[in-house]
């Protein structure tokens, strides 16, 4: 009996001796200037423009009259998320704050969030807000209008470097409710070198894309020609979108009214399918991160995507193809011309306590300044500022094929309407089962013409 | 003879084949947490001869502060625990013993109440939680993983009570003790490999507890499987940290378990196996 | 009993203090579970009268009478997640009951080979669900998984993976599950095995039946108890699985892996329509509630027949 009990003390001892020796061992402070996650490119160098340059015009942004109060962030972990391991510290120390971030991936963030608002337990005071969800928050109240504050501060925000297509990151009727914080906009990134042995141009309508993608996809399947995000959920719905809005089609009609069971919907849809026979036969259970791991070993040729992954596409120890890959506009097939925009804002909780604090967290980080160590470090801009700067665009030379997307970027495409989720949520379903082969594309339609008519009221 | 060491060779063999089945994914696991981006997706897949890091296990510790969450969940896991074995014993013993149809019934009661799948009773206890300003802080994780892991020690130990003569235990009462004194001083010394069984499923079953914790815990009180679905990000995969983290989540159970398996089956099989 | 011409006994009856002490010892845990688990049950069962959403700014909790629940039959995907729900479990309940069995004869062995070999078995039961739903998700990626690679090489066509394709994918779901839970189930089995006097085995090699004659006919029949346990445990279990869905399927592809307490969980907790959920939840309770009493209705005639109680 007392070896037993002896052996059971023990293993208990061992734990609670695990436990001591990792906590005692000091978690290695976190360096100002990118530590970058392992995934994120263990040998990448640290980020060249380091801290923002003391004395800047930004950090006089930040004044210490909130020190000791608390801030919590809750950041979806887009690539966006090494600017704030980044730039948090520093914000640390120049205002006293003691500010944490919560990372999370893109359907935590919304339950999070959302369980956040309803459960009313204001434990975040920022987060992050995609550009679809900024009906259901602005309608629902659950962030703060920040339109008087933006009035207030226009000149300290420089207000007119903010490219106008970047406030549908958080604009419903009128008010403002979550501050741009990383525009993307819909691009197409591909292996220059791969087209040339081939000999195929850089497609710039739908159906040279399809052209392209089918021409450069070997039988045996060592190389496909495009990657597609086909994961039930928002995954397929994003890229279903984007599809469609290239395609010009829609969900809705002149009068707003769901209109999925049309024609062109349904061409749409058949195309869409018709792309993934370009694609690994597994894309259709795709997330974003696949698609790049996909990319980053060069199993396809090319894929349209947010702009935001060209830099890590261009980095060497992400990408070995880093210097092959090219970037260029994302092919149109509507007749306004427009590219597509997404993104993310950044928003105030309206159940926060420290509003004001998170206000002036938010002019500081959407700086201009400070902007150059966003972007240095995996973030997205906002600022023409930013995508004009001669150092910058040095270092990214895509920056003025972003530049005229963001101009002519529509934002709306996917309606930022407080219904999106929920219908989002009846196409990433629909579509994936379509994708393989359990539906119909007319039926798909029309089961989400039905559940449409639910949710869009 | 020699057919009987043939058929013993087989049957070594097999069973070695079956521990690679089992124990191959977690040997993945495992020198994943300790391998570079490059090497943990390099076809043909490298089991043992990579280059070590340690660089997954500084971001664990670093960026996102595991040593916190870890010691969430074990405050969350020491609360319940506690809770369940102090309950399910005492009421386990009730079952037993009892002389009473109402409460050796009750056990059945218990056994039903673990059927109902959690999110059925998340829903409820997430607005009760709510209304009384409750959401975020331990004591609602552990009240909710309490009701499920005391019924579970009630059946489990009232079958290993049953199993147990009640010589010794009639032979205190003869000596003047009470009831409740012949239980403590007789009966529990002897059943404490019940007990400790139940104690491992306490622990296994809040610590590994993934969405009693999703919905009812702040950023402040988060464990350590939350931490980790933090991981799955839309950019890249992070499979490495994943790993590192999810070493955290497994190895305080794994090696409580490795300890004492034998308990467990012990008290899980006392009642089935008297018949 | 008074004797002719005592005094008659004074009829008021002491409770004994043997059922005293037995009630207060279950109290605590009979009065913890009614509170926590049988009330919100009970308000679960309101709100599912009601058209309650959490995101609603208003709060209002329009009473619809059965309208959830019929909404829940005519919803196609609900019905999917029913007929889901009872495959996976039907699935692996048998599957892992079978191996289970298996395992347990084929280790039954006490070298110290064997030994090692079994307590190493156990450990996938320590990990929580959600790292080993991870874990095979990496390990079943069609691009960059081992367990494809080694297909590929074997020239067998991955297609769109185990976890992607729907005829396969609640398969791939249940294989995950029975990698954590057989285990669990050899050891049980074990025990049981162990615990049979080795003289029933004798007898039967002296009469001529063949092993596995002996086995089917003589050591199946001695195991039901365990079996039975087996049985429960892995069902209660069954039911409730979420985790390994979570974070490898999804629920996809298309529908062929979302089981109802996933759907619930979607509907409930990440668009906080707590009404409709309410009502699902109690169409799932139900669902296991015919299950529990068929189970109750064995378990008791089983445990009479052992002599138990």
């Amino acid at each position: 009996m007392s070896r037993k009990k002896s052996r059971a003390i023990l293993g208990i001892l061992g734990l609670i001796a695990i436990v001591l020796s990792a906590c005692s061992a000091p978690p290695p402070a976190a360096a100002p200037v990118a530590p970058t996650a392992p995934g994120g490119g263990a040998g990448a160098a640290p980020a060249a423009g380091g801290p923002v340059a003391s004395g800047s015009t930004c950090d006089a942004l930040v004044t210490k009259a909130y020190a000791g109060n608390k801030l919590q962030l809750a950041a979806e972990t887009d690539q966006y998320i090494e600017g704030f391991r980044a730039l948090i510290p520093r914000f640390k120390t120049l205002s006293g704050i003691d500010m944490n971030t919560e990372e999370l991936g893109y359907t935590d963030m919304r339950q999070k969030a959302t369980a956040d608002f309803v459960g009313k337990t204001g434990n975040y005071d920022l987060m992050t807000v995609d550009i679809v969800w900024s009906g259901e928050f602005g309608q629902n109240k659950w962030t703060v209008d920040l339109k008087p504050w933006i009035e207030r501060d226009k000149a300290q925000l420089a207000y007119d470097d903010i490219l106008p297509v970047m406030w549908t990151l958080g604009s419903w009727q009128g008010g403002q409710f979550a501050f741009p914080l990383a525009g993307y906009a819909n691009i197409l990134s591909y292996r220059a070198d791969v087209f040339k042995t081939a000999g195929v141009g850089v497609p710039k309508t739908l159906s040279e894309l399809q052209a392209a993608a089918t021409k450069l996809t070997k039988a045996d399947g060592s190389q496909f020609g495009i990657g597609l995000l086909g994961a039930k959920g928002p995954a397929v719905a994003q890229d279903f979108m984007a599809y469609m809005q290239q395609y010009g089609s829609s969900l809705l009609d002149k009068d707003g009214k769901p209109a999925l069971s049309t024609d062109a919907n349904l061409k749409a849809l058949e195309g869409f399918k018709s792309l993934f026979k370009a694609a690994p036969p597994d894309a259709t259970g795709w997330w974003w991160a696949d698609r790049n791991d996909a990319f980053a070993a060069g199993k396809i040729s090319m894929m349209l995507n947010w702009s935001i992954a060209i830099k890590n596409h261009k980095n060497p120890s992400m990408n070995k193809f880093a210097s092959d890959i090219e970037t260029a506009f994302s092919p149109l097939g509507n007749e306004a011309g427009k590219y597509g925009f997404g993104g993310w804002g950044i928003g105030i909780n309206a159940d926060s306590k420290n509003k004001d604090a998170a206000w002036m967290f938010i002019k500081w980080l959407t700086c201009a300044d400070t902007q150059k160590v966003w972007i240095d470090n995996n973030g997205a801009p906002i600022r023409r500022s930013t995508l004009t700067d001669p150092d910058l665009v040095k270092k990214y030379p895509w920056f003025p094929v972003l530049l005229q997307s963001f101009e002519k970027g529509d934002g709306d495409y996917r309606p930022r309407q407080p219904w999106y989720s929920k219908m989002e949520d009846v196409i990433g379903t629909q579509v994936n089962a379509y994708l393989v082969g359990q539906t119909e594309a007319k039926a798909a339609l029309d089961e989400m013409q039905k559940a449409a008519v639910g949710i869009i009221k | 003879m020699p057919a009987r060491r043939a058929e013993n060779a087989v049957r070594n063999i097999a069973a070695l084949a079956v521990a690679a089945f089992f124990l191959l994914p977690m040997v993945w696991l495992f020198t994943t947490a300790f391998k570079l981006p490059r090497d943990i997706f390099n076809l043909p897949p490298v089991w043992l001869g990579f280059e070590a890091t340690l660089d997954n296990f500084g971001f664990a510790f670093g960026q996102t502060q595991v040593m916190r969450f870890v010691l969430n969940s074990i405050i969350i896991t020491l609360g319940t625990t506690l809770a369940s074995i102090v309950l399910g014993t005492l009421g386990g013993y009730a079952v037993a013993r009892s002389r009473l149809r109402f409460i050796s019934a009750s056990s059945y009661f218990f056994l039903v109440l673990l059927m109902v799948p959690p999110v059925a009773m998340l829903l409820p206890f997430y607005l009760l939680m709510r209304d009384f300003g409750l959401l975020g802080s331990y004591l609602a994780v552990i009240i909710l993983d309490t009701c499920y892991n005391a019924p579970f020690v009630v059946w489990m130990m009232s079958n290993y009570f049953r199993a147990l003569p009640t010589e010794m235990e009639e032979a205190s009462l003869v000596d003047g003790a009470t009831y409740m004194e012949s239980f403590l001083r007789v009966t529990l010394p002897v059943a404490v490999p019940g007990i400790i069984a139940s104690v491992l499923y306490c622990i296994i079953f809040s610590w590994n507890d993934f969405i009693f914790a999703l919905l009812l815990t702040s950023p402040a009180t988060k464990t350590v499987p939350l931490v980790i679905l933090g991981q799955l990000s839309t950019s890249q995969s992070a499979w490495g940290s994943l790993a590192a983290l999810s070493v955290f989540a497994v190895l305080p159970v794994l090696l409580i378990a490795l300890v004492l398996n034998r308990y467990f089956v012990q008290g899980l099989t006392a009642g089935a196996t008297k018949g | 009993m008074a004797a002719p011409g005592q005094m008659r006994v004074v009829k008021k009856r002491r409770p004994d203090p043997r059922n005293v002490t037995h009630l207060v010892m279950l109290a605590p845990v009979l009065i913890f579970v009614l509170v926590i688990a049988l009330a919100p049950l009970v308000f679960s069962f309101v709100i599912s009268l009601t058209d309650y959403r959490l995101t609603d700014p208003t709060q209002a909790r329009p009473f619809v009478g059965l309208g959830n629940y019929i909404k829940a039959f005519q919803d196609k995907t609900v019905v999917d997640t029913l007929l889901n729900t009872f495959l996976f479990v039907a699935g692996a309940v048998v599957s892992q009951v079978v191996l289970g069995l298996a395992l347990a004869v084929l280790m039954s062995g006490e070298t110290r080979f064997m030994r090692t070999l079994r307590s190493l078995i156990i450990l996938p039961l320590s990990l929580p669900p959600l790292v080993v739903g991870l874990t095979w998700r990496a390990l079943l990626n069609v691009q960059i998984g081992p367990i494809a690679f080694y297909l590929k090489q074997l020239g067998v066509d991955v297609g769109r993976g185990l976890l992607g394709e729907t005829h396969t994918a609640m398969l791939a779901v249940l294989l995950i599950d029975l990698w954590q839970w057989t285990p669990l189930l050899m050891i049980i089995f074990l025990a049981g095995i162990k615990s049979l006097p080795g003289e029933i085995h004798e007898a039967a090699f002296v009469d001529g039946a063949s092993r596995w004659q002996a086995f089917v006919q003589i050591t199946l029949p001695l195991l039901m108890p365990v079996l039975f346990i087996g049985v429960l445990l892995r069902t209660m279990n069954a039911f409730k699985i979420f985790d390994v869905i979570f974070v490898t399927t999804g629920g996809g592809p298309g529908n062929a892996t979302s089981v109802l307490n996933f759907h619930i969980y979607k509907v409930g907790l990440t668009f906080f329509d707590m009404g409709y959920a309410a009502a699902l939840a109690n169409i799932l309770l139900f669902m296991i509630g015919v299950c529990c009493a068929f189970y109750i209705l064995l378990l008791h005639r089983q445990q009479a027949r052992a002599g138990g109680t």
